[in-house]
Protein backbone atom coordinates (compact mmCIF):
# COMPACT_ATOMS: atom_id res chain seq x y z
CA UNK A 1 0.00 0.00 0.00
CA UNK A 2 1.22 3.49 -1.40
CA UNK A 3 0.88 6.76 0.71
CA UNK A 4 0.71 8.76 -2.16
CA UNK A 5 -1.87 11.13 -2.52
CA UNK A 6 -3.37 12.71 0.66
CA UNK A 7 -1.82 10.25 2.97
CA UNK A 8 -3.54 10.47 6.09
CA UNK A 9 -7.30 12.21 6.64
CA UNK A 10 -9.37 12.60 9.62
CA UNK A 11 -13.00 12.89 9.58
CA UNK A 12 -14.49 13.89 12.09
CA UNK A 13 -18.63 12.99 12.40
CA UNK A 14 -21.32 14.84 13.99
CA UNK A 15 -22.12 14.66 17.70
CA UNK A 16 -22.70 18.25 19.15
CA UNK A 17 -20.41 18.84 22.10
CA UNK A 18 -19.41 15.22 22.16
CA UNK A 19 -17.17 16.28 19.24
CA UNK A 20 -14.81 17.83 21.48
CA UNK A 21 -13.53 14.43 21.81
CA UNK A 22 -11.47 15.36 18.58
CA UNK A 23 -9.26 17.83 20.47
CA UNK A 24 -7.73 14.21 22.35
CA UNK A 25 -7.58 12.94 19.31
CA UNK A 26 -5.73 15.93 18.15
CA UNK A 27 -3.16 15.96 21.13
CA UNK A 28 -2.82 12.30 21.08
CA UNK A 29 -1.65 12.32 16.93
CA UNK A 30 0.47 15.33 18.15
CA UNK A 31 2.40 13.13 21.23
CA UNK A 32 2.97 10.57 18.55
CA UNK A 33 4.22 13.35 15.66
CA UNK A 34 1.39 11.81 13.54
CA UNK A 35 0.48 14.40 11.11
CA UNK A 36 -3.02 15.05 9.29
CA UNK A 37 -2.92 15.69 5.54
CA UNK A 38 -6.38 16.61 5.54
CA UNK A 39 -9.36 17.51 7.60
CA UNK A 40 -13.13 16.58 6.75
CA UNK A 41 -16.08 17.57 9.34
CA UNK A 42 -19.54 17.43 9.46
CA UNK A 43 -21.73 19.24 11.67
CA UNK A 44 -20.49 19.77 15.63
CA UNK A 45 -17.26 17.96 14.17
CA UNK A 46 -17.03 21.06 11.59
CA UNK A 47 -15.61 23.37 14.24
CA UNK A 48 -12.90 21.27 15.31
CA UNK A 49 -11.82 19.96 11.95
CA UNK A 50 -11.42 24.20 11.01
CA UNK A 51 -9.70 24.26 14.39
CA UNK A 52 -7.14 22.11 13.10
CA UNK A 53 -6.78 23.01 9.45
CA UNK A 54 -6.33 26.27 10.78
CA UNK A 55 -3.43 25.46 12.61
CA UNK A 56 -4.72 25.81 15.95
CA UNK A 57 -3.36 23.63 18.65
CA UNK A 58 -5.23 21.13 21.16
CA UNK A 59 -4.91 23.92 23.74
CA UNK A 60 -6.11 26.30 21.62
CA UNK A 61 -9.42 24.34 19.99
CA UNK A 62 -10.61 23.73 23.77
CA UNK A 63 -10.37 27.27 24.59
CA UNK A 64 -12.52 28.15 21.37
CA UNK A 65 -14.81 25.30 22.14
CA UNK A 66 -15.31 26.34 25.99
CA UNK A 67 -16.06 29.99 24.04
CA UNK A 68 -18.26 29.00 21.42
CA UNK A 69 -20.37 26.01 22.58
CA UNK A 70 -22.75 27.39 25.33
CA UNK A 71 -26.28 27.02 26.61
CA UNK A 72 -27.04 30.47 25.93
CA UNK A 73 -26.80 29.58 22.11
CA UNK A 74 -29.78 27.73 22.09
CA UNK A 75 -31.61 29.80 24.66
CA UNK A 76 -33.58 32.71 22.83
CA UNK A 77 -36.95 30.98 21.24
CA UNK A 78 -37.57 32.93 17.84
CA UNK A 79 -41.62 32.62 19.00
CA UNK A 80 -42.35 34.20 15.82
CA UNK A 81 -41.07 31.27 13.77
CA UNK A 82 -43.08 29.53 16.37
CA UNK A 83 -46.28 31.47 15.43
CA UNK A 84 -45.21 30.68 11.69
CA UNK A 85 -45.88 27.37 12.08
CA UNK A 86 -48.55 27.33 14.11
CA UNK A 87 -50.65 29.62 11.49
CA UNK A 88 -48.67 29.11 8.44
CA UNK A 89 -50.90 30.63 5.55
CA UNK A 90 -51.90 33.64 8.06
CA UNK A 91 -48.44 34.30 8.82
CA UNK A 92 -46.58 32.85 5.70
CA UNK A 93 -44.03 29.85 6.92
CA UNK A 94 -40.61 29.37 5.15
CA UNK A 95 -38.24 27.12 4.15
CA UNK A 96 -35.34 29.44 6.89
CA UNK A 97 -37.45 27.92 9.75
CA UNK A 98 -35.66 27.32 13.07
CA UNK A 99 -37.06 28.11 16.39
CA UNK A 100 -34.10 28.59 18.20
CA UNK A 101 -32.85 32.24 17.37
CA UNK A 102 -29.39 32.01 15.21
CA UNK A 103 -27.58 35.22 16.41
CA UNK A 104 -25.77 34.00 19.19
CA UNK A 105 -23.79 31.23 17.43
CA UNK A 106 -23.57 33.58 14.23
CA UNK A 107 -21.61 35.84 16.54
CA UNK A 108 -19.76 33.20 18.41
CA UNK A 109 -18.75 31.50 15.04
CA UNK A 110 -17.75 34.70 13.99
CA UNK A 111 -15.47 35.68 17.30
CA UNK A 112 -14.04 31.99 16.50
CA UNK A 113 -13.02 32.04 12.98
CA UNK A 114 -14.08 35.85 11.11
CA UNK A 115 -13.53 36.07 7.73
CA UNK A 116 -10.91 33.39 7.92
CA UNK A 117 -11.79 31.41 4.47
CA UNK A 118 -10.57 27.90 3.30
CA UNK A 119 -7.75 29.39 1.68
CA UNK A 120 -6.53 30.37 4.91
CA UNK A 121 -6.08 26.71 6.46
CA UNK A 122 -2.72 25.03 6.45
CA UNK A 123 -3.95 21.90 5.44
CA UNK A 124 -7.09 21.32 2.71
CA UNK A 125 -10.48 21.61 5.12
CA UNK A 126 -13.76 20.17 3.85
CA UNK A 127 -17.03 20.75 5.89
CA UNK A 128 -20.13 18.68 5.27
CA UNK A 129 -23.74 19.98 4.75
CA UNK A 130 -27.10 18.61 3.50
CA UNK A 131 -28.93 20.48 0.73
CA UNK A 132 -32.53 21.47 1.92
CA UNK A 133 -33.87 21.20 -1.08
CA UNK A 134 -32.54 18.40 -2.62
CA UNK A 135 -31.47 15.85 0.26
CA UNK A 136 -27.89 15.83 -1.05
CA UNK A 137 -24.75 16.34 0.61
CA UNK A 138 -23.02 19.29 0.31
CA UNK A 139 -18.83 19.40 0.64
CA UNK A 140 -17.82 23.19 1.40
CA UNK A 141 -14.37 23.57 0.70
CA UNK A 142 -14.20 27.52 -0.72
CA UNK A 143 -15.40 30.94 1.20
CA UNK A 144 -15.67 31.93 4.45
CA UNK A 145 -15.49 29.50 7.44
CA UNK A 146 -17.92 30.43 9.65
CA UNK A 147 -20.49 30.36 6.68
CA UNK A 148 -19.67 26.64 6.20
CA UNK A 149 -19.61 25.90 9.54
CA UNK A 150 -23.12 27.60 10.22
CA UNK A 151 -24.50 25.68 7.58
CA UNK A 152 -23.16 22.79 8.97
CA UNK A 153 -24.77 23.06 12.27
CA UNK A 154 -27.71 23.81 11.15
CA UNK A 155 -29.88 21.77 13.29
CA UNK A 156 -33.06 20.85 12.17
CA UNK A 157 -36.25 23.14 14.03
CA UNK A 158 -33.64 24.51 16.50
CA UNK A 159 -31.56 26.80 13.42
CA UNK A 160 -32.34 27.86 10.19
CA UNK A 161 -31.04 26.81 7.13
CA UNK A 162 -27.94 28.62 6.08
CA UNK A 163 -27.02 29.42 1.94
CA UNK A 164 -23.50 28.73 1.04
CA UNK A 165 -22.47 29.27 -2.18
CA UNK A 166 -25.68 29.52 -4.01
CA UNK A 167 -27.20 26.28 -1.86
CA UNK A 168 -29.49 26.50 1.10
CA UNK A 169 -28.00 24.13 3.37
CA UNK A 170 -28.89 22.35 6.42
CA UNK A 171 -27.17 20.25 9.24
CA UNK A 172 -24.60 17.66 7.81
CA UNK A 173 -25.92 14.77 9.93
CA UNK A 174 -28.48 14.51 7.76
CA UNK A 175 -27.13 13.37 4.52
CA UNK A 176 -23.87 11.25 6.49
CA UNK A 177 -23.31 11.85 10.11
CA UNK A 178 -19.62 10.40 9.53
CA UNK A 179 -18.55 11.62 5.57
CA UNK A 180 -15.74 9.20 5.17
CA UNK A 181 -16.40 9.94 1.66
CA UNK A 182 -15.57 13.06 1.11
CA UNK A 183 -11.77 12.10 2.38
CA UNK A 184 -12.04 8.96 -0.05
CA UNK A 185 -12.92 10.88 -3.12
CA UNK A 186 -10.47 13.38 -2.26
CA UNK A 187 -7.88 10.60 -2.52
CA UNK A 188 -6.67 9.73 1.52
CA UNK A 189 -5.29 6.35 1.89
CA UNK A 190 -5.27 5.87 6.05
CA UNK A 191 -8.86 7.65 7.21
CA UNK A 192 -9.10 7.70 11.15
CA UNK A 193 -12.72 7.81 11.52
CA UNK A 194 -14.12 9.77 14.51
CA UNK A 195 -17.69 9.06 15.10
CA UNK A 196 -20.54 9.40 17.45
CA UNK A 197 -23.71 7.63 18.31
CA UNK A 198 -26.72 9.96 19.20
CA UNK A 199 -28.21 9.07 22.33
CA UNK A 200 -31.68 7.83 23.18
CA UNK A 201 -33.79 9.60 25.15
CA UNK A 202 -33.86 8.00 28.36
CA UNK A 203 -37.99 8.97 29.00
CA UNK A 204 -40.16 10.25 26.09
CA UNK A 205 -42.20 13.12 27.84
CA UNK A 206 -42.39 15.97 25.39
CA UNK A 207 -43.08 15.86 21.83
CA UNK A 208 -39.34 17.19 21.63
CA UNK A 209 -38.25 14.15 22.94
CA UNK A 210 -39.78 12.20 20.51
CA UNK A 211 -38.52 14.21 17.93
CA UNK A 212 -34.72 13.33 19.43
CA UNK A 213 -35.74 10.20 19.93
CA UNK A 214 -36.38 9.69 16.08
CA UNK A 215 -33.75 11.78 15.23
CA UNK A 216 -31.51 9.48 16.73
CA UNK A 217 -33.07 6.19 15.18
CA UNK A 218 -32.61 7.37 11.90
CA UNK A 219 -29.18 9.14 12.29
CA UNK A 220 -27.70 5.85 13.81
CA UNK A 221 -29.06 3.53 11.29
CA UNK A 222 -27.47 6.03 9.05
CA UNK A 223 -24.17 6.33 10.30
CA UNK A 224 -24.02 2.48 10.31
CA UNK A 225 -25.03 2.02 6.94
CA UNK A 226 -22.78 4.83 5.70
CA UNK A 227 -19.95 3.47 7.59
CA UNK A 228 -20.31 0.14 6.59
CA UNK A 229 -20.50 1.32 3.05
CA UNK A 230 -17.40 3.27 2.93
CA UNK A 231 -15.55 1.22 4.73
CA UNK A 232 -15.84 -1.68 2.57
CA UNK A 233 -15.78 0.39 -0.86
CA UNK A 234 -11.91 2.11 0.53
CA UNK A 235 -9.13 0.61 -0.81
CA UNK A 236 -7.01 1.00 1.93
CA UNK A 237 -7.82 1.62 5.67
CA UNK A 238 -10.57 3.40 7.48
CA UNK A 239 -9.92 3.62 11.21
CA UNK A 240 -12.75 3.86 13.06
CA UNK A 241 -12.24 5.70 16.50
CA UNK A 242 -15.84 5.98 18.57
CA UNK A 243 -15.11 6.97 22.23
CA UNK A 244 -17.64 5.10 25.07
CA UNK A 245 -18.10 7.75 27.12
CA UNK A 246 -17.95 7.16 30.82
CA UNK A 247 -20.97 9.41 31.15
CA UNK A 248 -24.05 10.28 29.54
CA UNK A 249 -22.90 13.62 27.46
CA UNK A 250 -26.20 15.59 26.61
CA UNK A 251 -25.94 18.11 24.04
CA UNK A 252 -24.93 21.35 25.70
CA UNK A 253 -22.67 19.76 28.38
CA UNK A 254 -19.72 21.99 28.05
CA UNK A 255 -18.60 21.51 31.53
CA UNK A 256 -17.79 17.72 30.44
CA UNK A 257 -15.24 18.91 27.28
CA UNK A 258 -11.99 18.23 29.79
CA UNK A 259 -13.84 14.49 30.13
CA UNK A 260 -14.47 14.50 26.57
CA UNK A 261 -11.07 15.63 25.35
CA UNK A 262 -9.05 12.75 27.60
CA UNK A 263 -11.66 10.05 26.13
CA UNK A 264 -10.98 11.48 23.02
CA UNK A 265 -7.36 11.00 23.61
CA UNK A 266 -7.91 7.57 25.00
CA UNK A 267 -10.15 6.22 22.13
CA UNK A 268 -7.35 7.13 19.40
CA UNK A 269 -4.51 5.73 21.90
CA UNK A 270 -6.51 2.26 21.99
CA UNK A 271 -5.94 2.76 17.69
CA UNK A 272 -2.26 3.36 17.96
CA UNK A 273 -0.75 0.73 18.02
CA UNK A 274 -1.87 -0.17 14.50
CA UNK A 275 -1.48 2.90 13.20
CA UNK A 276 1.81 2.80 14.29
CA UNK A 277 2.62 -0.34 12.42
CA UNK A 278 0.91 1.16 9.66
CA UNK A 279 2.38 3.39 9.22
CA UNK A 280 6.16 2.07 9.52
CA UNK A 281 5.00 -0.48 7.13
CA UNK A 282 4.27 2.13 4.33
CA UNK A 283 6.34 4.14 2.72
CA UNK A 284 5.98 8.33 3.03
CA UNK B 1 -1.53 -12.86 13.74
CA UNK B 2 -1.82 -16.30 13.79
CA UNK B 3 -4.17 -18.93 11.95
CA UNK B 4 -5.00 -22.39 13.47
CA UNK B 5 -7.02 -24.59 11.44
CA UNK B 6 -9.03 -27.25 12.68
CA UNK B 7 -12.11 -29.48 11.97
CA UNK B 8 -14.94 -30.47 13.98
CA UNK B 9 -18.70 -31.76 13.48
CA UNK B 10 -17.37 -31.12 9.26
CA UNK B 11 -17.33 -28.02 10.20
CA UNK B 12 -13.76 -25.58 9.91
CA UNK B 13 -12.72 -23.67 12.35
CA UNK B 14 -10.67 -21.57 11.74
CA UNK B 15 -8.77 -19.70 15.04
CA UNK B 16 -7.22 -16.30 14.65
CA UNK B 17 -5.41 -14.41 17.16
CA UNK B 18 -4.38 -10.85 16.66
CA UNK B 19 -5.32 -8.06 14.55
CA UNK B 20 -6.76 -8.63 11.06
CA UNK B 21 -5.85 -5.26 9.54
CA UNK B 22 -4.46 -4.15 6.33
CA UNK B 23 -1.11 -5.61 6.88
CA UNK B 24 -2.44 -9.18 8.14
CA UNK B 25 -5.58 -9.41 5.48
CA UNK B 26 -3.89 -11.03 2.53
CA UNK B 27 -2.89 -13.97 4.77
CA UNK B 28 -6.11 -14.62 6.27
CA UNK B 29 -8.08 -13.98 3.17
CA UNK B 30 -5.46 -16.83 1.46
CA UNK B 31 -6.33 -18.88 4.35
CA UNK B 32 -9.92 -18.92 4.23
CA UNK B 33 -10.18 -19.23 0.38
CA UNK B 34 -8.18 -22.17 0.30
CA UNK B 35 -10.47 -23.94 2.54
CA UNK B 36 -13.34 -22.59 0.61
CA UNK B 37 -11.63 -24.00 -2.09
CA UNK B 38 -11.20 -27.45 -1.37
CA UNK B 39 -14.93 -27.68 -0.51
CA UNK B 40 -14.91 -26.73 2.95
CA UNK B 41 -17.83 -24.40 3.08
CA UNK B 42 -19.17 -24.73 6.71
CA UNK B 43 -16.55 -22.19 8.56
CA UNK B 44 -16.42 -20.99 11.92
CA UNK B 45 -14.08 -17.89 12.79
CA UNK B 46 -12.81 -18.30 16.11
CA UNK B 47 -12.40 -14.54 17.44
CA UNK B 48 -11.59 -15.12 20.89
CA UNK B 49 -8.16 -13.85 20.77
CA UNK B 50 -8.63 -11.32 17.86
CA UNK B 51 -7.59 -8.09 19.21
CA UNK B 52 -8.13 -5.92 16.43
CA UNK B 53 -10.03 -5.62 13.53
CA UNK B 54 -10.16 -2.81 10.63
CA UNK B 55 -12.32 -2.33 7.25
CA UNK B 56 -9.25 -4.57 5.41
CA UNK B 57 -10.28 -6.89 8.11
CA UNK B 58 -13.83 -6.93 7.27
CA UNK B 59 -13.48 -6.60 3.85
CA UNK B 60 -11.61 -10.33 4.47
CA UNK B 61 -14.80 -11.65 6.15
CA UNK B 62 -16.69 -10.21 3.56
CA UNK B 63 -15.03 -11.84 0.71
CA UNK B 64 -15.28 -14.77 2.50
CA UNK B 65 -18.67 -14.81 3.52
CA UNK B 66 -19.90 -14.72 -0.41
CA UNK B 67 -17.17 -17.25 -1.55
CA UNK B 68 -18.66 -19.53 1.20
CA UNK B 69 -22.34 -18.92 0.34
CA UNK B 70 -21.92 -19.43 -3.40
CA UNK B 71 -20.88 -22.66 -2.60
CA UNK B 72 -23.45 -23.85 -0.07
CA UNK B 73 -22.09 -23.26 2.88
CA UNK B 74 -21.57 -20.41 5.29
CA UNK B 75 -19.33 -18.42 7.28
CA UNK B 76 -20.12 -17.73 11.29
CA UNK B 77 -18.03 -15.81 14.20
CA UNK B 78 -17.40 -17.41 17.16
CA UNK B 79 -16.50 -15.97 20.64
CA UNK B 80 -15.87 -11.89 19.63
CA UNK B 81 -14.28 -9.89 22.17
CA UNK B 82 -16.38 -6.27 23.01
CA UNK B 83 -13.90 -4.56 20.28
CA UNK B 84 -14.46 -6.52 17.91
CA UNK B 85 -17.72 -6.67 18.35
CA UNK B 86 -18.39 -2.75 18.13
CA UNK B 87 -16.64 -2.60 14.69
CA UNK B 88 -18.71 -5.33 13.10
CA UNK B 89 -21.60 -3.60 14.84
CA UNK B 90 -21.28 -0.54 13.68
CA UNK B 91 -20.29 -1.66 9.71
CA UNK B 92 -23.30 -3.55 9.49
CA UNK B 93 -21.93 -7.15 9.91
CA UNK B 94 -23.63 -8.86 12.91
CA UNK B 95 -26.88 -8.19 10.73
CA UNK B 96 -25.55 -10.16 7.72
CA UNK B 97 -23.20 -12.67 9.93
CA UNK B 98 -24.51 -14.96 12.38
CA UNK B 99 -22.82 -14.59 15.70
CA UNK B 100 -22.45 -17.28 18.70
CA UNK B 101 -20.70 -16.83 22.15
CA UNK B 102 -18.51 -19.91 21.56
CA UNK B 103 -17.24 -22.13 18.89
CA UNK B 104 -19.66 -25.13 20.20
CA UNK B 105 -22.82 -22.91 19.29
CA UNK B 106 -21.32 -22.37 16.12
CA UNK B 107 -20.20 -25.67 15.46
CA UNK B 108 -23.60 -26.31 16.36
CA UNK B 109 -25.33 -24.34 14.45
CA UNK B 110 -24.31 -25.91 10.94
CA UNK B 111 -26.51 -29.17 11.86
CA UNK B 112 -30.00 -28.08 10.89
CA UNK B 113 -27.96 -27.27 7.28
CA UNK B 114 -28.48 -29.18 4.35
CA UNK B 115 -26.05 -29.20 1.28
CA UNK B 116 -22.09 -29.06 0.86
CA UNK B 117 -20.17 -29.90 3.67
Amino acid sequence: MSRAGNGIALVIGSGGVKCAAAIGLQRCLARESINIDLVVGCSGGSIYAAAIALGKNAEEAAALSTALWTRDVTAQPDRAALMRMLFPKLLGFTERFGLKKDHVVWERLMTAFGELTFADCKIPLFITATDFRTGEQVTISEGRIADAVRASIAIPFAFAPWEVNGRLCIDGFLSDPLPVGVAIREGAQVIIAMGFESPYQERVTSGGRFAFQLSSIMTNNLLKASFAFHGLAHHSEVIAVIPQFSQRIRLFDTGKIPLLIDEGDAAMGEQLPYLRRLLAAVPA
Amino acid sequence: MQISISQQDHVTIVAVAGSIDALTADTLVTALLDEVAAGRTRLVAHFGAVEYTSSAGLRVLLSTLKEARQRGGDLRIADIRPNVRQVLELSGFTSILKCFADVDSAVASFANMGGNK
